[in-house]
């Protein structure tokens, strides 16, 4: 494509007052030659965009660079697809943070508007990867209540989906649940099983395939490729995308001996409580006998280092219902209920409420011991926390242990992926297959497989419901958007993809083992065998490759090589440093944008550059920065660690890594290790930020001068 | 034979409902306190909770564990001074003004004397209204003050005699008696369907 550039420079909310626009214009024309060059006081109203759509037909612009407000705002009035474009901040990050017409201001400016324009100058339109033969099937992996949700949800919105059950009939656990606790949450409610099943099948958009395992799913969005077996014959699918919803299983009640189980025969789970109701009649194991002192044992197990840390949310609801079940049999029975605290979500507070007119006993507390007499009555013994007493429980028929949930994400293979990072899915510090649990709920580290119900992280059966639609919705969202080739979130609507050079591949492995989706499988050789379907467009890989072979259309190892070039670097006399700033676009862009919106002042010396992640940053982007004599390279980025905020989970770890590294670089070069940085802020950080800029610009300004300025 | 698993103490007391019960049925707004949960919200916000033995909130757990004597026997029940705070406050919509009244009142009628100065200042309040119809200030505190017997009576009405005088000389109380209110045998009448019909009243 032959590229004709225009320029335009919006001199609006303060920028004409702050900058010598003449002087940004002459940056444009005469260093890059741009054929067109215009300014506007109002770029982003109607007289604004229509001054640029008729230059784009008449003068036949089709690169265009917009020097104006942050990227984040007006990006849909400011939208001139299908053209090149890009956008110079000099809004958020020039005229609201420096002080108006002075030299700093203006040569911050200047670079910014360099950068950007070489930015355009190394990047070509994107032309999307489509896979031949992509399929706009979800697969639904499990066939309880969710997974039966999230095909219904599938289904009804037009998509075939694939239901997979590995026993011989749906429903899953809730086959056996006597009652239902559903909103309003007033009283106990049918379960209603084979109503779900029956719209299931009744449905023409779902093939069902039970008593069914799936042996392998290869390939990526799009174009999974699912190998199902099925009495003992196979069969392969072609599916687009995948929800996860095997669900959970009890823990494991076997360990739970301090609390009396296994000891004591009327000390049972809930989950045996909830067989006894569907039996009919509640009784003592021991002799049969109706009960009259019960008393429930929260957090049994959960919220316990020694067991389950997490909570699991539903089993409080879930002793409440069964609470109701003694007390439906016999009003006059005594209830107890022992616990930590009572998390009753949303409004099943209502159920709480009903629970308590009922008359049932809430204790907070932990048991300490638990006795059994000859008659085969337990006494509990346990510190009240409110009383602030040690209290006994006595004559108890029963003793029910609210156990809690684990995912079965942590010890089932249920997709035995084709992935060059093995068949599971990578799981966060509880065992719970979350990417971004902030940001994106369903979202797997894998592309295109989406985790719905108590799977992904425990819950009742209405936010089960509420789940599955969830995650079939972006089940649908990803077969959607894999098929006109663009990203799946958090870059949505990216069509760009890494391409690699592979003539110069030195086979190192590095990117297949640090893409953090598993998107890189490899051959025999180690030669890396993308799939840019599974791809999220971060970078990490280019930022891993120390061949420099990976770049996507519109980011490269190059072009922001080029950009940091392009900086103007002042001799060592004139006393001012040049800082680069690679700065995330997810979080410490917005707020280093925010710092601006509230006008607090940053420091001039410094060169903001956007990248994608901190995982795409290229070490030899600061080693080419230090040689050409900028004094220093700070990195800010998302929280790493169990409780990372990164949006593509490993890039600020892998970043920190590599930067542990570059120390030896910078020694051999005879440069202090003090010159690179990097920070870890979050989006709501925007106050911290300019505090951590003049941090590091003090830090700079104590070392002596970079000696490679001027080379 | 007796098993144990943990620590097993001879201490503790043992939870019984038969008091809650009791005062569920026995006590004015006493079925309220199930939908306690215990936040704690009244406690804070009571102005007398310093001069308190048992908060509030902890005056309702102690009904749920079954600690007849604690709670009847408690200063706390009698010093509500009706503020309302709590009852505004609490997010279950316990109206705890009225459980401190009831239990107060219930504990007066079991013959538990927590704090005879206020049962005694309540009583002859209470008393006032009935035969008036509203309240005589100098009448009921000449009242009260005899409760405590003559001579004592003598003693505090000298005591207070200042207060009472400058309370006159504002104009804060008159000299003369205060007459009955218009019909007062009808409201006497109203007052005593409610007393049969009640579990309690006031304190």
């Amino acid at each position: 494509m032959d590229k004709k550039l225009g320029v335009y420079i919006c001199t609006g909310c303060g920028i004409g007052e702050s900058l010598d626009i003449e002087a940004l214009k002459k940056v444009a024309t005469k260093e890059f030659k741009a054929p067109v060059c215009k300014t506007h006081p109002w770029l982003c109203g109607s007289e604004g965009v229509e001054m640029v759509k008729a230059d784009m037909t008449n003068e036949g612009v089709n690169t265009l660079s917009i020097v104006a407000c942050s990227p984040r705002v007006k990006f849909d009035v400011l939208d001139f697809s299908p053209a090149l474009q890009d956008r110079v901040n000099v809004r958020e990050q020039v005229a609201w943070v420096l002080p108006a017409g002075d030299e700093d201001t203006q040569m911050m400016a200047e670079d910014q508007l360099r950068m950007g324009l070489v930015k355009l100058n190394k990047s070509t339109p994107p032309e999307p990867y489509l896979a031949e033969n992509m399929s706009k099937t979800v697969l639904v992996v499990g066939g309880g209540f969710s997974g039966m949700n999230a095909a219904i949800g599938a289904a009804q919105a037009g998509y075939p989906v694939i239901l997979v059950e590995k026993e011989a009939q749906l429903g899953g656990f809730m086959k056996t649940m006597n009652k239902r606790v559903r909103p309003p949450y007033k009283e106990l409610a049918d379960v209603d099983l084979e109503g779900q099943i029956k719209k299931v099948e009744a449905e023409p958009n779902i093939k069902v395939f039970t008593a069914a395992q799936i042996e392998k799913i290869s390939g990526g969005p799009g174009v999974f490729d699912v190998t199902l077996s099925q009495n003992g014959s196979s069969v392969t699918e072609r599916a687009g995308s995948v929800v996860l919803a095997t669900g959970w299983k009890p823990y494991d009640a076997g360990k739970l001996e301090h609390l009396g189980y296994g000891k004591f025969t009327n000390v049972i789970t809930n989950i045996q409580m909830e067989e006894m109701a569907r039996q009919g009649k509640i009784t003592r194991p021991s002799d049969g006998k109706e009960v009259k002192n019960v008393l429930f044992i929260q957090c049994a197990g959960s919220r316990d280092e020694n067991h389950l840390p997490y909570c699991s949310s539903v089993c409080c609801l879930v002793s409440l219902k069964q609470a109701t079940y003694v007390k439906d049999q016999d009003p006059e029975a005594a209830v107890y209920v022992l616990y930590k605290d009572i998390r009753t979500p949303h409004q099943s507070e209502d159920f709480y409420r009903k629970v308590q007119r009922d008359g049932g006993i809430f204790i907070r507390g932990e048991m300490t011991a638990i006795s059994e007499d000859g008659n085969k009555n337990l006494v509990v013994e346990a510190d009240d926390a409110l009383l602030n007493e040690k209290i006994r429980l006595e004559d108890l028929d029963l003793v029910v242990l609210a156990v809690g949930l684990v995912p079965t994400a942590l010890d089932e293979m249920a997709l035995n992926l084709d992935y060059r990072q093995g068949p599971g899915l990578p799981l966060t510090k509880y065992g719970f297959p979350d990417s971004n649990f902030i940001c994106f709920p369903y979202e797997t580290q894998r592309t295109g497989i989406y985790a719905a119900g108590c799977v992904r992280s425990p819950m009742e059966t209405a936010l089960c419901a509420e789940d599955a639609t969830g995650a079939a919705l972006k089940a649908v969202q990803c077969v959607e958007s894999t098929a006109i080739g663009a990203s799946t979130f958090p870059r949505s609507g990216d069509m760009t993809y890494p391409e690699f050079q592979m003539q110069r591949c030195t086979q190192c492995k590095r990117c297949t083992e640090e893409c953090p989706f598993g998107a890189i499988n490899e051959d025999e050789k180690a030669n890396p065998l993308p799939n840019p379907t599974r791809c999220r467009r971060c970078g990490t890989c280019m930022g891993a490759c120390p061949e420099r072979i990976i770049s996507f259309k519109n980011y490269s190892v190059d072009m922001i090589g080029s950009m940091i070039k392009g900086i103007e670097v002042p001799d060592a006399d004139d006393e001012k440093p040049r800082v680069i700033a690679l700065i995330c676009e997810n979080d410490a862009y917005p707020a280093l944008d925010m710092a601006g919106i509230n006008r607090i002042p940053i420091d001039p010396f410094y060169r903001f550059i956007p990248v994608r992640c901190l995982g795409s940053i290229n070490l030899v982007w600061i080693a080419d920065a230090l040689a050409k004599g900028i004094d220093g390279v700070i990195l800010l980025g998302c929280r790493k660690g169990d409780d990372y905020q990164c949006h593509f989970i490993k890039g600020s770890e892998l970043a920190n890594t590599r930067m542990e590294k570059i120390s030896e670089t910078l020694g051999r070069l005879a440069l202090e290790p003090d010159r690179v940085r990097v920070e870890e802020i979050s989006i709501n950080d925007y106050d911290k930020l300019p505090v951590i800029l003049k941090d590091f610009m003090d830090r700079i300004k104590e070392l002596e001068p970079n000696p490679y300025k001027g080379f | 034979m007796e098993q144990v698993v943990g620590p097993k103490s001879s201490g503790g007391k043992a939870y019984d409902q038969s008091f809650a019960r009791e005062v569920y049925q026995k006590v004015d707004s006493g079925e309220e306190i199930k939908m306690c949960m215990q936040c704690g919200v009244c406690a804070g916000s009571c102005p007398l909770k310093e001069k308190m033995d048992y908060s509030p909130r902890k005056i309702f757990t102690l009904i749920r564990a079954g600690q007849r004597e604690k709670v009847l026997s408690s200063q706390a029940i009698m010093l509500c001074t009706s503020c309302y705070s709590c009852k505004v406050r609490c997010p279950r919509k316990v109206p705890v003004v009225d459980v401190m009244h009831g239990l107060a009142h219930y504990a007066l009628r079991q013959g538990y004397k927590p704090r005879e100065e206020t049962a005694l200042f309540g009583q002859k309040f209470w008393d006032n209204i009935y035969r008036l119809g509203r309240i005589d200030e100098k009448d009921v505190a000449q009242r009260y003050f005899l409760g405590h017997g003559l001579g004592p009576g003598i003693k505090l009405m000298l005591e207070n005699m200042n207060m009472g005088l400058g309370m006159m000389r504002k104009k804060r109380m008159k000299l003369l008696p205060e007459r009955p209110i218009k019909n007062v045998k009808s409201l006497r009448k109203m007052l005593d369907k409610a007393k049969a019909l009640g579990k309690g009243g006031a304190v």
